[in-house]
């Protein structure tokens, strides 16, 4: 039987999918495509303003479910909301030195799959009229985009993505408090990092954030070669970002590196589900379909 | 513990090696870009003491692989655990003599022989030299298989041969093999006039078997004599047996029987016959057989021809005529230019009977003319001093007149002396000629007038002065020979086999004809020695007594010989044992690697 082939961008190999155009025509590819797996109207959405009604499909939140139109007709019928116009969101993007590295040559570097990633969700929130911001940092505020819901700001906030980056630190903290003030009303940051920062400084500023009412996601980008040791043979592993240098042999430490990571990870998503805030893993060899299903679960799973 | 090649000892210095990268795994130069490294940092931290562990197991375990293979490769041995036995160098000598072809409960000695020698030689390992040496000297050594197979080969031999000078090479071998031990097997009847002394083997092992039963009661031909050499045509054989109690036998010539008869104990009977065949015949004497059939059965060989022909010179005397004419009427001789008998002043050719000149006068001519015969004697001063001759046929013979012969210078005078008066040469003889010192007068020498004389011509003019049937050679199974100029060949059931002037007997018993180019020129007797028909036995303790080595056992149980053959009381290689535990190491080495290597990550290496 012939291997099923995804025609649906969202779902396609992100490395293959970025060597087919710029990084506006990809994200618009995959927005679309992500929009139309969601078999809706993009005029739709769970929002505030009620709709209509429509017979319950599986998969729906039971949440939405109207219990006084089921006891009336025996029928199980969902209601439908007008999308939200006014919700404002800020995406904060880590540029620093540590996201410009892949771990092999066919995949995509973090910072390259993130641009990718922060550029569809932008689109998908201008889309539903949000008004969407952009700070992106790395050992110094490089871009500071105010909220706004105009169409012209996916282009300034793509243009941003194609200015310069890759400095020798990350300075975390000041980007998402810089991103909290850009929002004077509650609303929604997506940190996307690759979260080789300060964990105290960090977790400092997502507190103030969600102190200050807006809904926090992390999304957490990493390499696959982070994530499992690949490479062979001995070596002396330098961090990019500062000074430290471990000699290690690879299959000696194979097994150990990867129980590190795993309890690094629990370790980021029990401080940041402690403060409320949303954390997903996103490896670089991810369709870019799920950082933008995780980002908008992660979303709607908060109170 | 020391070892067969310490040379090898020097791959220990290779220990060394895991050590040194153990050492300089902090001296890495490729650095590599990970930004994750504070994830690595955090693995190293929590798990340096496993991890120091690990590295200190597997160079440990590496380097006794090293030092295990190196000290296999140095081919230790020692007093510890091990397998096998020393390195050794065995010669298995097995008793093929005559006597080991004994039949005992349906099956020879010899086979027993062989099955032990074969279960001793599959014993032995990689490391081991062995070689089978047979009773007559044969020495056959490599691989397993060649030697087994020689053992296969091994049959009895017709003879004696010589046992401890076969014990002595089997020595000389496994001491120059230089191995850690040298074993002599020994495999015998211990039969015991194969073993008439004390045998000295040096530091040489010695695991001898030898049966402790008694030996069968045998009994053998111990003597076929023709009588006389040369038959012309009447001769007879005097047949002879050991034993005690009487035994039938049969006496063949050229193939058919002859005469059959009765021997009562260890009398000798006399055989007369009158064969029509003529020439070199072979015969043989026969008994009924017993359980070594090897001396039931003696051979002899004789020449059968017509009378000699004998021409007498007037001036030989009286009674040389008269005595010549009793030979001629009893047929023994005829008269014809064959041999002549005459003075050696006047005799004229050779063959010939020579005596003296009855006058001393005639000295200086009878000197001359033995010069111009080729005879290589000249008759000395005239001695008239009474005295007695000693010799064969003519012992006790007073000789008043004499001239003392003299043999000329290059001449080999003792073979040649039939007889001697005062301690001289009296009567010599050459291939053509019979010299006597004194003239055939009853006033030089009362030989003429003695009742041996008639046999005693009759002997020289028949045997000794006919050139035919000439060529008589007895010898023992695989002894060395001595054969007549001219031999080219052995003749034996119509083969014929090219030799040289001197030669080894065959090592079966039988009648071998002497042939020059197409000709008969004699014959090769081959019997076996008669003491090898004696096979009473030595017990183990006088054996091992006659056998002097660094370790002597004497043993009449297969198992035990076999399970001392090899040296297994001292030390073992280890060789086998460093092998295994260098394999254990090995493997500890890759289960602990492969421990830090999740499945995926094999499967992509």
């Amino acid at each position: 039987m012939p291997p099923i082939t995804p025609t649906r961008a969202d779902l396609i190999d992100p490395a293959s999918l970025a060597s087919l155009g710029r990084i506006e025509i990809i994200a618009r590819w995959v927005v679309d495509g992500f929009l139309s797996g969601l078999h809706r109207s993009p005029k739709k959405g769970f929002s505030v303003e009620f709709a209509e009604f429509r017979p319950y499909q599986p998969g729906d939140d039971l949440r939405f479910i109207d219990w006084r139109v089921v006891a009336r007709s025996d029928k199980w019928m969902v209601k439908q909301f007008e999308e939200e116009t006014n919700t404002r969101a800020a995406i904060v993007l880590d540029v620093s030195r540590s996201m410009d590295w892949t771990g092999a040559p066919e995949r995509l570097t973090k910072l390259r799959y993130s641009e990718q990633v922060v550029a569809a969700i932008a689109l998908l929130l201008i889309r539903q009229r949000d008004a969407v911001g952009l700070v992106r940092y790395d050992d110094k505020l490089r871009t500071v985009l105010p909220a706004r819901a105009r169409t012209i700001q996916w282009r300034r906030i793509v243009r941003a993505l194609e200015e310069s980056g890759a400095g020798p630190d990350s300075r975390m903290a000041e980007g998402v408090q810089q991103a909290a003030k850009l929002i004077r009303r509650p609303g929604i940051l997506v940190v996307v990092s690759d979260l080789l920062v300060d964990q105290d400084q960090m977790e400092q500023s997502i507190r103030v954030a969600r102190a200050a009412g807006h809904q926090v996601t992390v999304l957490h980008i990493m390499d696959p070669s982070e994530i499992e040791l690949d490479s062979r043979g001995e070596a002396i592993f330098y961090d990019p970002e500062g000074t430290l240098e471990v000699t290690a042999t690879v299959s000696d430490v194979r097994q150990a590196y990867a129980k590190t990571v795993v309890h690094a990870l629990e370790e980021w998503r029990l401080r940041l589900a402690a403060l409320g805030a949303g954390y997903e893993v996103i490896r670089t060899d991810m369709p870019f379909g799920v950082p933008l299903r995780k980002a908008f679960a992660t979303r709607q799973r908060l109170p | 513990m020391s070892f067969l090649a310490p040379i090898w000892l020097v791959l220990t210095v290779a220990v060394a090696v895991p050590l040194f990268l153990h050492l300089l795994r902090r001296r890495i130069d490729l650095r590599r870009e990970f930004p994750a490294a504070r994830y690595l940092l955090r693995a190293e931290i929590e798990n340096v003491r496993r991890l120091k562990l690990r590295n200190l197991l597997l160079m440990m375990l590496r380097a006794l692989t090293l030092l295990f293979l190196a000290l296999a490769a140095a081919r230790p041995i020692g007093a510890l655990l091990g397998s096998g036995h020393v390195p050794s160098a065995i010669a298995v000598v097995v008793d093929n003599t005559m006597s080991t072809g004994v039949i005992v409960n349906g099956n020879p000695l010899l086979s027993r022989l062989k099955g032990m020698a074969r279960s001793v030689v599959q014993g032995a390992g990689s490391n081991d030299e062995t070689w089978l040496v047979t009773a007559d000297g044969a020495v056959t050594g490599g691989a397993r298989n060649v030697v087994v197979d020689a053992i296969d080969r091994v049959e009895a031999l017709g003879g004696r041969a010589d046992l401890m000078g076969a014990i002595t090479r089997a020595a000389g071998l496994v001491l120059a093999a230089d191995l850690p031990a040298a074993t002599v097997v020994v495999l015998t009847d211990g039969q015991s006039s194969q073993w008439p002394g004390d045998l000295s083997l040096g530091a040489v092992r010695v695991v001898a078997w030898a049966p402790t039963d008694t030996a069968p009661y045998n009994r053998a031909v111990t003597m076929a004599e023709p009588r006389p050499p040369r038959w012309s045509p009447k001769g007879s054989v005097t047949v002879g047996a050991s034993g005690a109690d009487s035994v039938t036998y049969r006496v063949t010539l050229g193939g058919r029987t002859a005469a059959r008869g009765l021997l009562r104990g260890s009398d000798e009977q006399v055989v007369r016959l009158e064969p029509s065949e003529r020439g070199w015949l072979a015969g043989t004497v026969d008994l009924a057989p017993d359980e070594l059939r090897g001396d039931d059965e003696r051979h002899f060989a004789v020449w059968i021809g017509d009378a000699p022909s004998v021409s007498v010179l007037p001036s030989s005397g009286l009674f040389i005529r008269e005595a010549v004419d009793a030979l001629v009427q009893s047929a023994l001789v005829t008269r014809g230019p064959g041999v002549e008998v005459a003075p050696a002043d006047e005799a004229t050719r050779v063959p010939a009977l020579l005596f003296a000149p009855a006058d001393p006068v005639r000295l200086g001519a009878a000197n001359r003319n033995l010069e111009r015969l080729g005879v290589p004697w000249r008759l000395g001063d005239v001695r008239r001093d009474e005295t007695i001759a000693r010799g064969n046929d003519v012992d006790g013979t007073p000789v008043k007149i004499r001239f003392p012969l003299r043999s000329e210078p290059g001449a080999t005078a003792a073979p040649d002396t039939l007889a001697t008066a005062s301690g001289e040469p009296w009567i010599v003889a050459g291939p053509d000629y019979v010299l006597v010192g004194s003239a055939m007068t009853a006033d030089a020498t009362t030989l003429p007038v003695r009742a041996q004389f008639l046999p005693w011509l009759s002997n020289i003019l028949s045997q000794r002065l006919t050139r035919e049937g000439s060529g008589l050679v007895h010898a023992h199974p695989g002894a060395p020979i001595r054969l007549p100029a001219g031999v080219t060949s052995f003749e034996s059931d119509s083969q014929v086999v090219p030799v040289g002037a001197t030669a080894t007997a065959p090592t079966r018993a039988g009648v071998f004809f002497l042939r020059r180019g197409e000709e008969r020129v004699g014959a090769l007797v081959v019997n076996p020695e008669r003491e090898e028909s004696r096979l009473d036995r030595l017990t183990s303790a006088d054996l091992k007594a006659r056998l002097r080595g660094r370790d002597v056992v004497v043993t009449a149980d297969q198992a035990e010989l076999t399970r001392r053959a090899f040296d297994a009381s001292t030390q073992r290689p280890l060789q086998a044992l460093l092998l295994l535990l260098a394999l254990v190491c090995l493997v500890a080495e890759m289960i602990v690697v492969r421990q830090a290597e999740p499945r995926g990550v094999r499967r992509a290496a």
